[in-house]
């Protein structure tokens, strides 16, 4: 038992037994599974889009304008008889962009306010709580058409709108982590063997609050992609031509009478690509999360 | 009790004065003249110079600010740039069709939600919990606009059993119910998933608590540990949520509003931006984000009610 | 005697866990004789509550009952229905709590929870249940009741908590009462109050009761009969008296030798149960204590004793049972005499002249609006003592007394209002941290909890390496300081894998060690170093400081409530009550003579795991006092039993007595 060799590398024994039997409950899971799956999808078709649409996106085609489904058009045409299906690719590169640019960006900017609120001198964490529950009180498409009503839409004030709006969520969540470990001997214990400020955040702060925050983000991925979808459906993010999910269904809703298809087929990436990280989110959170995995005694 | 009501309002206050702020803010923040970006590019001459003189846009940044403020305390929300006619008349026609969809859209899912997530702890791993998992999953991930144009698309445009566009014949009851029968569902499919996921979550819980097996030895009737107990508890995040998840309401209504062409906060709004009529966009901005805030007390004030505990604290 | 009250028989219950079936009670019988205080003893692991929550039909979800009867009244319970065990519970039997903060609904007046309890009584009126329920908690000494029982638990003290706790238990008059360690989340002085409240009222009402302990001395102080439990089995069973004067069985002697308070003699060096609990999921064949006991054969590996009745009701599960009378002294335990003893050098290493630390009660406006003048209280109020080098000092006191706030204002992690904090005669009171950082080196910390203060995503070799990454060590070779410090404190190197929850309280404990020892210190503060220990595990991490000490010369500073404890281990203690040091000096001098009520309160209050010490009242009425509203004389003047006008007027000062002995009394009793 002393010369346990395998002990010696970090990492060795029981942790990585107990890693493995969560990736296992992970790779077990059908929602995570199903999950996965639409994500992976997601991603690779609007990385790919320009390689796998079968027509240019903005390729007008009179003729067959507002056809249904056909072999040619798998998704049918719009007013313009533009490809339906291989605009639909292409706008999931504005979601994706939108996603991965602006979570990350909310994740960051959430964690460090929420960290600085949790941990520093009470007055600093009234001032910030007072800043996020006045962002929080502009419910986001009133503050997005407010906005635009001044400067007119753009993918940039799409992309600010999200961040703006979501910061709040993941710096309320890590500053009421961060209060609740602040007051946890392990802390004290750090500080009293003289452990700076930063290191203490960085080392014992920090992987201790980010957990449920990384499952947020995979949560919140849905809801910044309905923003924008919203947005643009309502004009006021990416604008026509350029496609996105919104406004192929605000096309879509405009001809609703006479290709009843068109919403149809616009909504259903917009639903799977929530569905899916939902499921992905909800299936990490199952897995991950602390309350349910390890209490300690 | 009293104290937290007067550090609660007080807190509100303070959100209300900063909203106040930053409403008056945006404009002035955005580099150009004022009235010209309010106006939009296309504003002749003539309206900009009256818009100047109406804001008091002439006069200095902080006059500016205290004649706005001052005007908000006093009701006074300014005027439509088109019609002249005050902002609070604007929207105080408005307000009522948002507020029944808004009651009607969070009433049928409270109706619906709370139960089901009491059924679902109740019986966890059942076929009800696992089919209302699933449920409550795909409603709350689906956008809210889509199942608006969705079931437009089937009720409305398909099956033609629900009116698709406007409120209703004003005075005709039935009528406008009718009409917001759609409208509501939209909005509240989403909340019925979230509303009865977070009852479960919060009742299986609260059932793991030692007062609740304190309950359960001293020989209580299941219905009174249950809904006199554990619920009592386990409600309270429920009642936060609600109130919190009203700013996501909002947002909802206004898509509601524009897809079924029905009048509004939201609907007005989105046309007045559309309209460059940006005393009206401002005003609608205060009143919504009011609305919001006063629900969140609301939702507070409720919990310090049922929660001694919260009363008591500080 | 009567047929016993209730009866167990060859109760087994497994609980399914998903690394597959933990076979937690095996074969577990036992009888409740009637109007009888029958005990289960046993350390954590043992399956003593699993044994009450059978009985309450209350196990968790993933518990099976394979085998055995639970007769309570001539009826089987668990052959009852549903319907038929509510009918039961809260009516024939009843049960208090280990936890009353958590065991009250917080959101539900006494009054409303009492009168749900009695809603079987279907011909009493609302107003008649409230008279009963107002009358109960008048006996369980409740002041005020009429007023108090609106109140919300949250309003209630943690001893007023537990007696309104025993006064629901009470109210439906419950032929059975069950207690489940009663008083663990108690202090000393409460603890006794609790004891005598149970057991008098239990006779007063006629109630038989079965109480769950891990505590000796209350077992002692409060039981007739005494079921010994260890790792799922009954491995002893018998009248108080035999099992602590005769105990037979070699666990049950071993858990008597282990109790300091059963130790008479002053020792540095207290006894342990070495080894440690089967694994449950695959328990042994033979003797469940085989692997642990001295006197094992092989006989006793092979096969399972059964259990064989001595002596009328005494019974013993074991192949080869003591027969020998115990003495309470056990003669192996050797008192090892200090190494290095403590010098009286003229600087001391840590001296506190005086200190004083003061804690915001409310913001400012609310003091205003409250008209509250001073919103602060006093935590630690002129507080002054001495660590001399090689030297330990206990500083004892009760739960809200500032010890901890004191352990921590001297190593500068709470600020300190007024005071002088010397440490090797250099002011360090405040200091800016950088400047304190470097003495950080020299002045380390334990803390309360062994496990929670382990940051719990390091493994434990980075958590012991971590102190030479913080003092700029890092040419050393961590790994090796981290090996080295692991054998230190006598931890298997095979756990430096591993995360803080997959320790064991003793073995994160060992972890705290290393981490205070990392860096060489001169003193070290360890608070409460043996709380969430068991009794035999807790002697282990106290023999492994004494050690230390002796090699290295260490000084420690104990805070501890743990009186017969800090006893053994301690040169000299210091008393504290409500933020002042009421008494301070030798150890033995004040164990055998304490000079303070308040001291002798506390050396008396600890009950003694000895049937024939029991005491016939507690020996201290009444709560501490809030620190909100000190009184205006000696702050113990309300509970003292020999207070006299002048203690309630004015402050005593402190003085000192010929034998170095210092008290804060008007009258103390030396």
């Amino acid at each position: 038992m002393l010369s346990d060799p395998s002990a010696s590398q970090p990492g060795a024994g029981r942790p990585r037994q107990r890693s493995n039997v969560r990736l296992g409950q992970f790779l077990g899971s059908p929602k995570a599974m199903l999950g996965l799956t639409v994500v992976i999808l997601f991603i690779s078709s609007a990385v790919f889009a320009p390689v796998l649409a079968p027509y240019d996106p903005n390729a007008l085609d009179i003729p067959s304008r507002l056809s249904g489904p056909t072999w040619a058009h798998w998704a049918g045409t719009d007013q313009l008889g533009r490809d339906t299906f291989s605009r639909l690719l292409f706008g999931g590169r504005v979601a994706l962009k939108i996603a991965v640019i602006g979570v990350s960006v909310a994740l960051s900017t959430g964690l460090i306010l929420g960290m600085i609120a949790g941990y520093g001198p009470k007055w600093l964490d009234n001032l910030l709580l007072l800043a996020f529950d006045t962002v929080l009180a502009f419910p986001t498409i009133v503050l997005a058409l407010a906005t635009v009503a001044l400067v007119g839409p753009s993918l940039e004030l799409v992309l600010i709108i999200v961040i703006v709006s979501t910061v709040p969520g993941y710096a309320r969540m890590a500053r009421t982590a961060t209060l609740a470990l602040k007051n946890d001997e392990f802390i004290l214990a750090e500080r009293s063997l003289g452990a700076s400020t930063p290191r203490i955040l960085a080392h014992h702060v920090l992987p201790n609050v980010v957990g449920p925050l990384l499952i947020l983000a995979a949560m919140d991925v849905p809801v910044v992609v309905t923003i924008e979808a919203g947005l643009s459906f309502l004009g006021l993010g990416v604008l026509p031509p350029t496609a996105s999910w919104g406004t192929i269904l605000n096309e879509g809703y405009l001809v609703i009478n006479d290709a009843p298809f068109m919403v149809v087929a616009a909504g259903i990436p917009l639903v799977l690509t929530t569905l899916g990280f939902t499921f992905l989110g909800e299936a990490l959170r199952d897995i991950f999360d602390p309350r349910m995995g390890r209490g300690r005694a | 009790m009293f104290f937290y009501l007067i550090k609660r309002i007080g807190l509100s206050v303070a959100v209300i004065g900063l909203v106040v702020l930053m409403s008056f803010a945006l404009l002035h923040l955005i580099p150009g003249d004022p009235a010209t970006i309010a106006l939009g590019p296309r504003a002749s001459a003539e309206t900009i110079d009256r818009f100047t003189e109406k804001m008091h846009l002439d006069e200095p940044v902080w006059r500016q600010f205290l004649i706005f403020a001052g005007n908000v305390v006093t009701g006074d929300l300014g005027e439509d740039v088109f019609s002249n006619r005050p902002v609070t008349q604007i929207i105080g026609e408005n307000i009522g069709f948002t507020l029944a969809l808004g009651a009607a859209g969070l009433g049928w899912a409270i109706l619906v939600g709370i139960p089901l997530g009491c059924l679902a702890a109740l019986r966890p791993n059942s076929a009800l919990d696992r089919a209302t998992g699933i449920l409550s999953v795909g409603t709350i991930a689906v956008p809210s606009f889509v199942i608006a144009i969705w079931s437009l698309l089937l009720f409305a445009v398909t099956l033609r059993w629900l009116p698709a566009i406007g409120a209703g014949e004003p005075g005709n009851l039935p009528d406008q119910l009718a009409h917001l029968i759609l409208p509501a569902f939209a909005l509240g499919l989403g909340w019925v998933g979230y509303l009865s996921r977070m009852v479960r979550a919060s009742l299986l819980e609260v059932m793991n608590e030692d007062y609740i097996r304190a309950a359960n030895a001293f020989g209580l009737r299941p219905g009174r540990v249950i809904f006199g107990y554990a619920l009592r508890v386990a409600i309270l995040p429920t009642i936060t949520l609600i109130g919190l998840g009203f700013g996501g309401l909002i947002s909802s209504t206004v898509f509601a509003e524009v897809i079924f062409a029905r009048p509004g906060l939201g609907k007005l709004l989105y046309d007045m931006v559309s309209a460059r009529n940006f005393p009206v966009v401002q005003g609608a901005v205060l009143v919504t984000t009011g609305l919001y805030i006063t629900f969140v007390l609301l939702s507070d004030l409720i919990i310090a009610w049922l929660d001694p505990r919260v009363r008591d604290a500080l | 005697m009567n047929a016993p009250h209730l009866d167990i028989r060859g109760l087994t219950v497994d609980f399914t866990t998903p690394t597959g079936p933990v076979h937690a009670l095996r074969d577990v019988s036992f009888a409740v004789p009637q109007n009888s205080v029958t005990g289960i003893v046993g350390e954590s692991g043992s399956g003593k509550s699993t044994v009450l929550w059978s009985i309450l039909g209350l196990l968790s979800a993933n518990a099976r009952v394979r085998r055995g009867e639970i007769l309570f009244e001539g009826e089987d319970m668990l052959r009852k229905g549903t319907d038929a065990l509510r009918a039961a519970r809260g009516q024939d039997m009843s049960v208090v709590f280990q936890n009353p903060m958590a065991s009250q609904i917080p959101v539900l007046t006494y009054a409303t929870q009492m009168r749900d309890i009695l809603y079987r009584k279907r011909d009493l009126s609302a107003a008649d249940k409230r008279t009963l329920a107002v009358e109960m908690m008048e006996r369980v000494g409740i002041p005020d009741p009429a007023r108090r029982i609106d109140q919300y638990p949250h309003h209630f003290s943690g001893g007023m908590r537990q007696r309104a706790g025993i006064a629901m238990a009470l109210l439906p008059r419950p032929r059975l009462l069950l207690a489940d360690e009663p008083t663990t989340a108690l202090d000393v002085t409460m603890e006794a109050q609790v004891i005598h409240l149970i057991r008098d009222l239990a006779t007063e009402l006629e109630t038989t009761v079965l109480v769950v302990s891990h505590n000796l001395g209350l077992i002692a102080e409060m039981c007739d009969h005494v079921v010994v439990m260890y790792a799922g089995e009954v491995v002893e069973a018998g009248p108080v008296r035999e099992l602590f004067h005769n105990a037979r069985h070699p666990y049950t002697r071993a858990l008597l030798d282990c109790d300091p308070a059963r130790i008479t003699r002053k020792t540095r060096h207290l006894p342990v149960i070495e080894g440690s609990l089967p694994d449950l999921s695959a328990p042994p064949k033979g003797c469940i204590f085989a692997a642990r006991c001295p006197k094992a054969t092989l006989h006793c590996e092979a096969e399972a004793p059964s259990a064989q009745v001595s002596g009328g009701r005494h019974s013993v599960r074991c192949h080869f049972p003591v027969t020998e009378k115990s003495v309470p002294d056990a003669p192996r335990i050797l008192d090892a005499p200090h190494a290095t003893p403590p010098d009286a050098g003229d600087i001391p290493l840590l001296e506190v002249p005086y200190l004083n630390v003061r804690f915001r009660t409310m913001g400012p406006i609310r003091a205003r609006l409250n008209g509250v003048a001073d919103p602060f209280v006093d935590a630690v109020l002129d507080v002054g003592l001495t660590v001399r080098r090689g030297e330990t000092l206990g500083l004892v006191g009760e739960s809200g007394s500032g010890k901890t706030t004191l352990g921590r204002a001297i190593l500068n992690l709470t600020r300190a209002s007024a005071g002088s904090v010397r440490f090797e005669g250099r002011e360090v009171r405040n200091l800016p941290e950088r400047a304190f950082k470097p003495l950080r080196r020299d002045m380390a910390m334990m803390f309360q909890d062994a496990i929670g203060s382990l940051s719990p995503r390091k493994t434990v070799r980075a958590l012991i390496a971590e102190p030479f990454v913080i003092h700029g060590a890092q040419d050393r070779d961590l790994d090796r300081e981290a090996e080295r410090l692991a054998d230190l404190v006598q931890l298997p190197r095979a756990f430096l894998g591993r995360y803080p929850h997959e320790l064991s309280g003793g073995q994160a404990r060992r972890v705290g060690v290393a981490r205070a020892l990392a860096l060489n210190p001169k003193l070290i503060i360890a608070d409460e170093p043996t709380a969430g220990l068991d009794v035999s595990v807790q002697g282990d991490i106290l023999n492994l400081m004494a050690e230390l000490q002796r090699e290295k010369g260490l000084s420690y500073l104990l805070i501890t409530h743990n009186l017969p404890v800090v006893r053994h281990v301690s040169d000299r203690l210091a008393i504290m009550y409500m933020g002042r040091i009421v008494e301070t000096g030798e150890a033995e001098a004040i164990f055998n003579q304490p000079g303070h009520p308040y001291t002798e309160a506390l050396v008396r209050g600890v009950p003694q795991p000895d049937p024939d010490q029991r005491r016939t009242a507690p020996p201290l009425r009444g709560e501490v006092p809030s620190l909100m509203n000190r009184p205006r004389g000696c702050d113990f003047a309300a509970r003292c039993p020999f207070a006299k006008d002048e203690c309630r007027q004015i402050k005593p000062s402190q003085s000192t007595r010929a034998d170095g002995r210092v008290i804060a009394c008007h009258f103390p009793l030396i």
